[in-house]
């Protein structure tokens, strides 16, 4: 599978439709984002298969999103699956990335990364590599669904109370790119002191991750406290899903619809 | 256009995080933590997350300094190091190996933290060892 | 507030936590706003939020959103007591015992 990514990005490189691809590198045993720069030195280039599917995955967006502002004249390729992709889509709508100028290679994830994601779309449109898995429902958002609503809150009061205030589900999030955050105001939050706010502080991050959360998983993956942030996330996502018929990412790149869906972000 | 990511571990503490930080052209622009550390998998607090923002800053210490006249003068590692064993050659023998204290650090190794204990019994002969980080 | 669409549903929130038993936002009748849109983007935000209250375990009737204009003194006096009966009977928020 590895192969047929490295014989397209090695293309990419030799024909310079790219300057730069943003993929994951294995050396001395630890695998990270990477930028390879030279077709004929792709050594230790990896998809973030490691132990498991996709158990070494970075928001490479992110990177991606750096080093194109700092060369916003180049074009660079990046590795996607169908979460990235979605992702991509959504920068480019919020006129954080130039469609024209980012080149991706679709990867599609297996069925068991599938499963264990409950993806609604577990590749991107076109891939090298891999064959398409069958989407999953959200079993997560109905479990909490199944509860009462007076117990339903016991439960999140004592997820939320575990957090350690790291700030990592914001910082690990392709989608956070905002300059100033309101997780750091002090007219929202209590800035400053640990523990967070209880429960506010995760729920004014799910309000902000509406109309913007691909559903990456990223989040929960780099919690300290194993929060389930996915399943909150995932059901703003169901939310305005149904209340605007939107869900970032699985619109055409070129469609009208904003991610900003809750209108102009409120300035504090 | 060089970016770079580069394996290393937190200072912060004891607990050794694994992260990658972000060079781009030459500069440390931040932190991704490592999945695949067998410490940290993927994690990091909220001073590891944010460990790139110091390595550039005015107003870190980047050579020794001694004070001469009252003033911090820069001053070349050779002469800190024969200054300070000099000085605490003179203490120790004028008053006593108790004299002297070592204060230890959680931003170098722990290899390094049990050889400035070691220098402090063995060598100068004190238990006055103590550490900024007392977690 | 100047508009119903300067409430950010974050100060909703922290309404809530810091004591609050309900939050009612009175904004203009639609199509009637000054600034063309900020009542739209307050309905979608409390909308919103209602359905995440909903599903952290809030009950969601703690917050309600009316149009009114500055010319509708009965009908603001029946909304704001209405929905100030409304809030006691749900009782104090549990939101305020964590806070």
């Amino acid at each position: 599978m590895v192969e047929k990514v490295k014989a397209r990005v090695q293309e990419l490189l030799a024909s310079g439709k790219v300057k730069g691809f943003i993929g994951l590198r294995e050396l001395h045993g630890h695998i990270g984002p990477y930028l390879f720069t030279d077709g004929g030195d792709l050594d230790g280039f990896v998809i973030g298969d490691r132990k498991a599917a996709g158990d070494t995955r970075y928001p490479l967006n992110t990177q991606l999103i750096m080093i194109s502002r700092q060369y916003p004249e180049e074009t660079l390729g990046v590795l996607v699956r169908g979460c990235d992709e979605r992702g991509l889509k959504t920068l480019f709508n919020t006129n954080q990335l130039k469609p024209e100028k980012v080149v991706s290679v679709g990867i599609a994830c297996p069925q068991e990364l599938a499963d264990v994601c409950e993806c609604m779309k577990p590749f991107p449109e076109e891939f090298v590599a891999g064959e398409a898995s069958e989407a999953r429902p959200f079993g997560s958002v109905e479990r909490i669904e199944s509860i009462e609503i007076g117990e339903r809150l016991k439960v999140w009061l004592g997820e939320f109370a575990k957090c350690i205030k790291c700030y990592g589900c914001r910082n690990i999030c392709p989608m956070c790119y905002c300059p100033e955050c309101t997780l750091e105001a002090k007219d929202f939050q209590a800035v400053g002191s640990i523990a967070s706010e209880n429960p506010i502080f995760h729920l004014t991050r799910a309000l902000h991750m509406a109309g913007r959360c691909i559903d990456c998983g990223l989040c929960s993956e780099a919690c300290p406290a194993d929060i389930p942030l996915r399943t909150l996330y995932k059901k703003i996502a169901d939310i305005v899903d149904l209340e605007f018929q939107y869900r970032p990412g699985y619109q055409d790149s070129k469609g009208k619809m904003s991610p900003n869906v809750l209108g102009e972000a409120a300035k504090h | 256009m060089e970016y770079r990511t580069v394996l290393t571990t937190c200072t912060y503490c004891g607990c050794g995080c694994g992260f990658y930080l972000e060079v781009l052209d030459g500069r440390v622009v931040g932190t991704i933590p490592c999945k695949t550390n067998p410490v940290s998998e993927g994690k990091l607090c909220v001073k590891g997350w944010n460990v790139h923002e110091f390595i550039h800053s005015p107003k870190r210490l980047t050579q020794p300094l001694l004070r001469k006249d009252g003033a911090l003068t820069p001053v070349s590692w050779d002469e800190a190091l024969d200054f300070t064993a000099k000085r605490m050659r003179e203490i120790k023998e004028a008053n006593g190996s108790d004299s002297v204290a070592f204060l230890a650090s959680a931003k170098v190794t722990n290899e390094e933290n049990y050889l400035i204990q070691k220098f402090a019994r063995a060598a100068v002969g004190t238990n006055n060892v103590d550490h900024c980080a007392r977690l | 507030m100047m508009c119903s669409g300067m409430v950010s549903p974050d100060l909703i929130l922290r309404a809530l936590s810091k004591g609050a038993d309900g939050v009612l936002v009175i904004g203009c009748h639609l199509g009637e706003c000054h600034y063309l849109e900020g009542n739209y983007n307050a309905a979608k935000r409390v909308a919103v939020l209602k359905k995440l209250l909903a599903f952290a375990g809030v009950d969601p009737a703690r917050l309600r959103v009316e149009w009114l204009s500055s010319a509708e003194a009965p009908t603001f006096v029946r909304v704001t007591s209405e929905f100030s009966e409304q809030i006691k009977a749900l009782g104090p928020s549990p939101l305020k015992e964590v806070a």
